[in-house]
């Protein structure tokens, strides 16, 4: 555990390694099916969310926007610019849910979308994400809590085959569907709220839609709460699972802050046979298990002698650093794009809230680093290896089949990283 | 607040083609049916260009969190390259309630002895202009403090689309930078580009040919821009506006302040490329300087035809729908006929009065002006027998159930398609469109489909 700095000393970011609430918000509701994003905001907010998504995932983003003008943010209250978004969206497109969230823009004027909210009637959910507070993580888990909040019916009976999996922003979509496996392979039935692993996998489609086209269908999203059981991955969704447990105090609750890595797999594994009386996992997860630890034992040398800085979110950070430090690597510093809990318990020499100026001034500190396509020029002015992870990669093709949890993803990963260390060595 | 441009005089640009017809604003989206960016990203792609000033933006997170390193603008600029970079106050709570003026002069402080610009725009957004932050003075404080140009940009995203953005950029240009420095000497042949943004080098295609026929690029706006020579640019002979109409108002006030006549040329494709050179030749009004001219188009494009030759076999007869926006209607339909690609239709949906007409010349009489090209598209595929669909991501479909080639044309390019030598990555790209085996091999059924 090292040092941890926390408080802003610059009066602006430089090369903001950060996102906001809203863009989380808008890949939460792309993993419910046949959704349309409505972002309360000016055309712009929008626009920059699509582009962005479009580019990381090489796949058609669906969103919209109520499109507030300089004369509308004056004289409408939110209400004609919502209704009027409704009523054009719900001809153009009839999606299963609309989901409304705020900008900076519609927060520091005021609107108060709860109270339009209710006076429209269409399939709708709303929530406040001012991209003024919070980030990427909170944005995502606000909207999670708002599907479970606004949507799902209070139960009293439990299913307990039943599992609801909430997964945090950074995992990509194959990771969603590796925890979901997972979890299936003892004999459960599980549910992921929001789910991508079936909406952004990047699949080929029968035709183009303007929705959302995969994910937790509205109908799966209303039944949530006879679940069993409610695991929770990364410490921004811990709310979330307290949202859930409101609708049926009989769910009980499991929490994991990552799972990359030998020992964080361990305990899902542990945990899951307890829930299940299994005695073993299935075969192929006892061989993933033993070729991590091949992994970690053809690694080490390589990482073991790699300075290496993580940036991303807190999230992302617990998971990669853990898995990072498991296999020996000196993690000697992590950059997180806002402050977490989580940042007190990571294996790295020193931790700050900050931007890539920051990464930047710490380079006599590590030979590689781990983040988003953002560190590419970092990295190339520095001379240091490069392994993007996180939001945005525009460079890199396959993004949304990317894995690094459990003990399969785990092992990748790290022959990943060993690689690119080895590499730069050799070609000095 | 008597800094601030006019909206409205600018919405009613009397340089417009279609001003007179039109009695709305060219810009107002509809909620829930919008596409395309904002006010500040339209500044921003006009003045993010300039590698040797700093750009802060002035206001949340995502307006630059979410648009930072996402144009690939070139520069030749030897000092770092801070298009690249991004930085920005990155509101917070506590600076929408108590006001963002005292964090914003820290921020530039901070820009300037750490990063040593030759300017600093600030960017006004969505928040900031809400909460009242005064830009302009801020601003002007800072200048004074640090004896270089700080440059207000009242674009904030609300105020309308990327067109009215770029316009605002422009008049930031105008009003604080063009005229503030005498140029060391000047040429009988100076000229400024406007509405160049040497993206993916575009402008390096035909640059090089400029200066062989001795014509001065004085400024540019602002692709390889420098601030030390567009505060110049009023000593031009002539403002050049490439493919890029928002920037009109700009030409006319440079026009009118300065006297400085303008012409609207675009560089893509041959005969694009080539009556732009004979334009600016043509505008210059030196018999020389034609004569120059017209030898080098001559030779230009003869080694074009050389180096299109492997390509013209494999065109021929081959005939293609264009799905896009904009001037790309009719500029990328232009060089499409200069490979010898029949274009049978293209998409006028998102282009201005100007745009259709131009289309309507490149394509002839009987060819098809797509207003909506979603509904249409696959329908025209058919009566035609068209080889290739150029569009956008979503239209990628349409392509694989009709079992024809596709090209992305607005996914972020990666290689120039300007001047002559750019028409040949067009032709290689497309070469590779029409022959890749992956539309065909995608198209399979499984085997436990019937």
């Amino acid at each position: 555990m090292g040092d941890v700095n926390r408080r802003a000393v610059k009066p602006l970011q430089v090369n903001p390694v950060g996102l906001t609430q809203p863009m989380g918000a808008t890949l939460a509701f792309l993993g419910v099916d046949r959704c349309m994003p409505l972002m309360h905001g000016a055309q712009g907010c929008t626009s920059f969310a699509k582009v962005y998504f479009t580019r990381h995932f090489c796949e058609p983003i669906a969103i919209q926007t109520t499109a507030v003008t300089d004369v509308t943010a004056i004289l409408d209250g939110g209400d004609h610019n919502i209704v009027e978004s409704v009523r054009n969206i719900a001809v153009k497109t009839a999606p299963a849910l609309i989901a409304l969230y705020t900008t900076g823009l519609t927060e520091t004027k005021g609107d108060d979308i709860r109270g339009v909210a209710a006076k429209i009637d269409y399939p709708l959910v709303w929530v406040n994400t001012p991209d003024y507070e919070g980030g990427l993580e909170s944005g995502w888990a606000l909207a999670v809590g708002a599907l479970i909040e606004q949507l799902t019916v209070p139960a009293n009976a439990i299913d307990g085959h039943k599992v609801v999996l909430l997964p945090h922003v950074s995992l990509q979509p194959l990771e969603v569907e590796k925890l979901k496996t997972f979890i299936a392979a003892f004999g459960f039935e599980v549910l992921a709220i929001p789910d991508l692993s079936t909406s952004l996998d990047g699949h080929l489609g029968e035709k183009q839609s303007a929705l959302s086209s995969g994910g937790i269908t509205v109908e799966e999203i209303r039944t949530l709460a006879d679940a069993g059981l409610v695991i929770s991955f990364g410490a921004s969704m811990l709310p979330c699972a307290r949202i859930l447990q409101a609708k049926n105090p009989a769910i009980r609750h499991h929490h994991f802050s990552h799972v990359h890595g030998l020992e964080a797999t361990d305990a899902l594994a542990a945990l899951l046979l307890a829930e299940s009386g299994f005695e073993q996992p299935t075969v192929d997860i006892i061989r993933w298990r033993k070729r991590l630890q091949d992994a970690l034992l053809d690694c080490h040398f390589a990482l073991g002698q790699t300075r290496i800085l993580v940036a991303g979110e807190p999230d992302f950070l617990g998971g990669a650093c853990q898995l990072l430090a498991e296999a020996g690597a000196k993690v000697t510093g992590a950059i997180a794009t806002v402050d977490s809990p989580l940042l007190d318990g990571l294996p790295v020499d020193r931790v700050l809230v900050g931007d890539l100026e920051d990464a930047e001034s710490l380079h006599d500190a590590y030979d590689l680093i781990v983040g988003s396509g953002h560190v590419e020029a970092l990295a190339h002015r520095y001379h240091k290896g490069v392994v993007l992870r996180g939001f945005p990669d525009w460079e890199t093709l396959g993004n949304q089949l990317r894995n690094d949890v459990l003990y399969e993803g785990g092992a990748y990963f790290l022959f990943e990283v060993a690689n690119v260390a080895e590499r730069m060595r050799r070609d000095g | 607040m008597a800094d601030k441009p006019k909206i409205r005089e600018l919405l009613n640009e009397s340089a417009c083609a279609h001003s007179p017809a039109k009695k709305s604003a060219c810009n107002a989206p509809t909620p829930g049916a919008t596409t395309g960016g904002c006010a500040f990203e339209g500044a921003q792609i006009t003045l993010f260009p300039y590698a040797d000033a700093a750009h802060l933006v002035h206001g949340p997170l995502t307006c630059l969190g979410a648009s930072w390193e996402t144009r690939a603008t070139k520069t030749s600029w030897r000092g770092r390259d801070l298009t690249q970079m991004g930085f920005t106050t990155a509101t917070t709570n506590n600076d929408v309630i108590f006001g963002g003026e005292g964090k914003l002069a820290k921020a530039i402080d901070y820009i300037v002895a750490r990063y040593a610009p030759r300017a600093v725009f600030v960017y006004a957004t969505c928040v900031t202009a809400l909460i009242g932050d005064d830009l302009d003075a801020v601003c002007k404080e800072a200048a004074t403090r640090h004896g270089l140009p700080v440059v207000p940009v009242h674009a904030p995203g609300f105020v309308g689309s990327k067109n009215l953005g770029s316009r605002l950029g422009g008049e930031a240009v105008l009003r604080h930078l063009i005229g503030t420095l005498e140029p060391a000497e000047t040429t009988p042949f100076d000229i400024n580009l406007i509405g160049e943004y040497n993206v993916t080098g575009d402008m390096w295609q035909y640059s090089p040919l400029l200066e062989e026929l001795g014509i001065r690029v004085l400024a540019t706006l602002s692709g390889d821009g420098r601030v030390a020579r567009i505060r110049t640019a009023h000593r031009a002979k002539l403002n050049v506006l490439v493919c890029a109409k928002s920037l009109v108002s700009l030409t006319r006030k440079l026009e009118e302040r300065y006297g400085i006549p303008s012409i609207s040329v675009s560089f893509y494709g041959r005969r694009d490329t080539s009556s732009g050179l004979r334009a600016i030749a043509g505008a210059l009004g030196d018999a020389e300087l034609t004569a120059r001219t017209e030898a080098l188009i001559e030779r230009e494009e003869a080694d074009l035809e050389r180096r299109l030759a492997p390509y013209r076999e494999l065109f021929r007869g081959k005939k293609a729908v264009l799905n896009t926006g904009g001037n790309k209607a009719w500029s990328i339909a232009a060089a499409l006929q200069d490979l010898g690609i029949e274009v049978v239709a293209t998409a006028v949906g998102k282009s201005t009065e100007a745009d259709r007409e131009k289309a309507r010349e490149y394509l002839g009489p009987n060819r098809v002006l797509m207003t909506k090209p979603g509904q249409e598209q696959a329908r025209i595929i058919d009566e035609t027998g068209a080889h290739l669909l150029l569009a956008g991501g979503r239209s990628l479909y349409t392509a694989l159930k009709k079992g024809i080639a596709f090209a992305d044309v607005n996914q972020e390019k990666k290689k120039s398609y300007g001047g002559y030598r750019g028409l040949l990555n067009l032709a290689e790209d497309l070469k590779h469109a029409l022959e890749t085996p992956v539309f065909r091999n995608v198209a399979r059924r499984a085997p436990w489909e019937t």
